[in-house]
């Protein structure tokens, strides 16, 4: 399984009603297939640095998903067929910054618990005296 | 990775103008700093750094990022551009 993300801009246009429902949409296929989603985040209205399809704003909203490569694919053409999507685009996460940032914080878990463990040993002891 | 294996400044040539009298400042990276490995596209505000005026990516030379975290730059501000988070030209 390998970890996707998969962000789109939709179309200002769109009532807020409209653009929560599309969003819900989209997040069910993800679930369709055998997607598991990670993180859902939505950006809301915000300025795009240039005019796409002649409009200055754009609906953000990402998607992070761990699945197969299908499921991207099936996103990228319902977002093709959508014409209230003016941008999309999936980026498979690296898993390496993931993997390196997990070992980084184990190892920061492991001296925070190294450190204070040497005191530790007499510690335990004075809390049971305190109650 | 902070490369501290260059040679002193002490040892650069008597050659040049002011460069002389005055130690340019020294330069670092400063992802290297905060120890940050992947550059996220979506961080508009830390990008917004690197792409002066006029849009264009600014030269490690420039800003003393180094190769690896440049590299992770370039691509995180090409990105950006994709999704109009960033503009490719401003004038």
């Amino acid at each position: 399984m390998r970890q996707y993300e998969t962000g789109f801009v939709l179309s200002p246009a769109l009532s807020e009603e409209e653009t929560s429902e599309l969003v819900r949409q989209l997040a069910e296929i993800v679930a369709q297939k055998k997607g598991h989603m990670v993180k859902q985040d939505v950006w809301g209205k915000r300025r795009l640095a240039f005019p796409v399809k002649r409009f200055q704003e754009g609906v953000y909203v990402f998607f992070t998903y761990e699945g197969a490569g299908d499921v991207s694919a099936e996103l990228e053409r319902r977002f093709k067929q959508t014409d209230a999507v003016i941008r999309f685009m999936t980026v498979l996460k690296d898993p390496r910054d993931l993997a390196r940032r997990k070992k980084k914080r184990r190892s920061e878990e492991a001296a925070r618990a190294g450190e204070p463990a040497a005191p530790d040993a007499a510690a335990p002891a004075e809390v049971k005296e305190e109650k | 990775m902070p490369r501290d294996d260059r040679p002193e400044r002490g040892e650069r040539s008597e050659r040049g103008g002011y460069r002389k009298y005055f130690a340019p400042k020294r330069k670092f990276c400063r992802f290297c700093q905060r120890d940050i490995r992947g550059i996220d596209y979506k961080a508009v505000e830390i990008l917004k750094k690197y792409i002066p005026d006029r849009g264009r990516i600014t030269p490690r030379r420039i800003t003393g990022t180094c190769a690896f975290h440049q590299r992770k730059l370039a691509l995180a501000i090409k990105r950006a551009r994709l999704m109009a988070l960033l503009p490719y030209v401003e004038d």
